[in-house]
């Protein structure tokens, strides 16, 4: 009986300690870390809307509306979640108010991509992205569905994903 | 000296031990993805060491596999933290295999096996040697990989262009890992058991 409360103090005190300096490794971090994420969504968002001076959050993390250097609105950028091959495919889209897109960016498997390294992965490439700007809600289609963009070899269900994706996102957010 | 040279060659974690190969299997797509992962795993293997051997005559024997697990996820989340925070790069592109870390089973044997029984400074150099010897292991794979699955290293374009377009695909798939393993374990054992 009394081994047994011994050993549970022990353990206790080793939970303590482990906890104490976890604290305190979160507490110098944590700021960093969200100061990060706030900087990236930034450029993020300028990055898809290069056009854009300013950009003023409409739903958090989800909706934006973008404005010129004459402070008028010029298009919205939407965060979509298409479902890949791995999981959702978190999205970044800039389209401009007569529906042509001005850039997408695809978030890294660190912010929770979970598609397969070297294959659905492939999404990120910029070759990939690139191939939505200009583009208008009709247009999106792989060629493989009789459309004009190109699928990612070995990973057409990522493609396809993003692209509906994008596609949905539109229909959503622009009226 | 003994220590550490064991775990590059005669105790190898990967290729001779055999421990901790579902990491190796998976972060072994790439060189950087494989260097990434064997940096981390050095840092965490040799912390957890010296601090098991610093409280190896203080920890009961019944507890010490909760106490040594709890010191091992201490310091890979604390890994993981610094990274976000001070080296994002490289924590973008190592991602959910960080925290994986913790489920190596590497870490926790060198940790029972050896740190529980031997002398900080012994430990030490066991936990960079062992820790040196799985990167070796794993980056070794990731440039086979790379190289055939896509025909890169480091994102670098070798042998040619017409080769990166069409690569052995399988290669950098999961059965891809298990085949690159398997040739690497027979070529070590062959060369280490002469």
């Amino acid at each position: 009986m009394k081994n047994a409360f011994k050993l549970a103090i022990k353990l206790l005190i080793i939970c303590v300690i482990s906890a104490g300096a976890l604290a305190l490794v979160y507490n110098k971090t944590q700021p960093v870390i969200e100061e990060m994420k706030r900087k990236k969504l930034k450029s993020n968002l300028r990055s898809v809307f290069k056009n854009a001076v300013r950009f003023e959050t409409i739903k958090e993390d989800t909706l934006w509306h973008a404005f010129d250097e004459s402070d008028s609105l010029i298009g919205i950028a939407f965060k979509a979640y298409p479902r890949g091959y791995g999981g959702p495919i978190e999205t970044l889209v800039g389209v401009k108010l007569d529906g042509k897109i001005t850039g997408i960016i695809i978030a890294s498997p660190s912010e929770g991509l979970k598609e397969t390294p070297g294959l659905g992965l492939k999404v990120r490439e910029k070759w990939f992205t690139d191939q939505f700007v200009e583009k208008k809600k009709e247009d999106l289609l792989l060629k493989k569905d009789g459309g004009t963009l190109d699928a990612i070899t070995a990973a057409t269900i990522s493609s396809r994903a993003v692209v509906r994706g994008v596609a949905d996102g539109l229909e959503r957010y622009l009226k | 000296m003994k220590h550490f040279i064991n775990g590059i060659i005669k105790e190898n974690p990967v290729l001779v031990l055999m421990l901790g190969l579902c990491p190796v299997l998976a972060v072994s797509g790439t060189v950087r993805d494989a260097a990434g992962m064997g940096v981390a795993v050095i840092f965490v293997l040799t912390c957890s060491n010296i601090v098991i051997s610093l409280i190896k005559n203080w920890v009961p024997s019944q507890l010490r596999i909760p106490i040594f697990i709890i010191v091992i996820s201490t310091f890979v989340t604390i890994n993981d933290y610094t990274m976000q925070a001070y080296f994002p790069e490289l924590y973008k592109v190592l991602g959910v295999f960080v925290p994986l870390i913790v489920v190596n089973c590497i870490i926790l044997a060198r940790a029972e096996a050896f740190a529980s029984r031997h002398s900080v400074s012994a430990s030490i150099l066991d936990g960079l040697g062992i820790g040196i010897g799985f990167t070796l292991a794993v980056v070794a794979m990731g440039a086979i990989r790379e190289a055939l699955g896509s025909g890169t290293i480091l994102g670098k374009t070798i042998i040619g262009e017409s080769f990166r377009e069409n690569s052995v695909l399988l290669m950098i798939l999961p059965p891809g890992a298990f085949l690159v393993i398997a040739f690497l374990m027979a070529g070590m054992n062959k060369w280490v058991k002469k």
